[in-house]
């Protein structure tokens, strides 16, 4: 069947070669997209060496730091949030724990949209409201159109923001390559699963901690 | 039958590409993802297996296209059949191992409840696989193929 002897190795050739540019292209934009960038925007209540988390009581000291990677579209991270939201905002207000909040962005677009209005909603200290709102109305199901841009808004007038700047910075998506960075960071320090705690820079123990109040509580208090 | 092996030829490299380009597609777009279901096999260190959740889905859609379009296919077969007998071992190890994990072979990954694991299937379903390549190894000759003869 080789009727032009060669003439199949040129096409072959000239196929893999095209195949592969595209491929390397390809893995190249993903590999630089989703890199940490150096000197994206970010709210003055993130902190790049607390790996780009929300960060609140920073300046404490002799204070256990409670790191949390989550997700709002995460359902589990709704459980988590319904059983331990109210503690770790009293950690906060009491100044009992410095509390990191570092918002990951598996589940797809309308996450990556949430986590870009929660520090929008930091820019006017209504990041811990904001927060309680998400939780409180998530959807069934992943990326249903409930965290559009259009959605996060009206979650934003439940809690209270109603600002023109929140407005154009849920839009924009000004803190889009934040929510790259906190991303990238959780990859570094290997995340691997929305709800994350970190108390002291370990994380908890998954079979016992996170889903028992008092032994939530005992292992940050002790 | 042996008539007919070019037919079958074609609809192995259907299957195949057909299965790379699926898993790569779903991947390729959730780099974050793609990484952690690589990182939650607990075997590369970290900084490595989050640059190969990045560049498999990638490899994974090169492959398929070669396949589907018919090009170099004994060697795409091959490397195909080499690709699932990794995955085998990362998934047989992760089970040995008594991990929790999804095998994020067509996106997802990353720990799930010791449940919802679904190691024997996983691995039936690349066992599978590398038939399917074998066949295409041993006769890479099929219909529809850009490339008539495969050396």
């Amino acid at each position: 069947m080789a009727t032009k002897p060669g003439g199949d190795k040129i096409t072959r050739n000239i196929v893999i070669g095209m195949v592969a540019f595209v491929v390397a292209i390809g893995a190249i934009f993903s590999y630089t997209s989703s890199k940490s960038t150096n000197g994206v925007a970010i709210p003055s209540i993130v902190s790049k060496a607390e790996g780009y988390g929300v960060v609140f009581n920073g300046d404490l000291k002799g204070v256990p730091t409670v790191d949390l990677w989550e997700d709002f579209q995460c359902p589990i991270c709704g459980e988590f949030e319904t059983l331990n939201g109210a503690y770790m905002q009293s950690l906060i207000s009491q100044k009992k724990a410095k509390v990191v909040f570092h918002l990951l962005s598996f589940l797809g677009p309308e996450s990556i949209q949430a986590a870009n209005a929660a520090a929008c909603a930091a820019d006017e200290d209504k990041f811990l409201a904001f927060h309680a709102y998400l939780y409180a109305h998530q959807s069934k199901t992943e990326n249903s159109g409930l965290w559009s841009a259009a959605g996060l808004l009206e979650a934003g007038k439940g809690a209270g923001l109603t600002s023109q700047a929140f407005t154009s910075c849920v839009k924009d998506s000004k803190y889009g390559d934040w929510v790259n960075n906190v991303a990238a960071d959780g990859g570094a320090k290997n995340v691997n699963q929305t709800p994350t705690v970190f108390v002291n820079g370990t994380e908890i123990n998954r079979n016992t901690d996170y889903f028992n109040a008092a032994a939530f509580k005992k292992v940050i208090e002790g | 039958m042996k008539k007919y092996f070019p037919w079958f030829g074609l609809l192995a490299r259907l299957i195949l590409g057909g299965v790379l380009i699926t898993a790569g597609y779903l991947k390729a777009f959730n780099p974050s993802k793609a990484k952690m279901a690589v990182r939650a096999y607990e075997v590369l260190p970290i900084a490595l297996a989050n640059i190969l959740g990045v560049l498999l889905p990638w490899v994974e859609l090169g492959v398929g296209f070669l396949l589907i379009l018919g090009v170099a296919t004994r060697f795409t077969a091959r490397f195909t059949a080499l690709l699932m007998f990794v995955f085998i071992i990362a998934i047989g190890q992760a089970w040995a191992r008594g991990l929790s994990i999804d095998c994020g072979c067509f996106g997802g990954g990353g720990q799930v409840d010791p449940s919802q694991t679904k190691y024997l299937p996983e691995i039936g379903r690349d066992i599978a696989f590398i038939l399917i390549s074998y066949f295409l190894i041993r006769y890479p000759t099929s219909r529809f193929a850009l490339e008539k003869e495969d050396q």
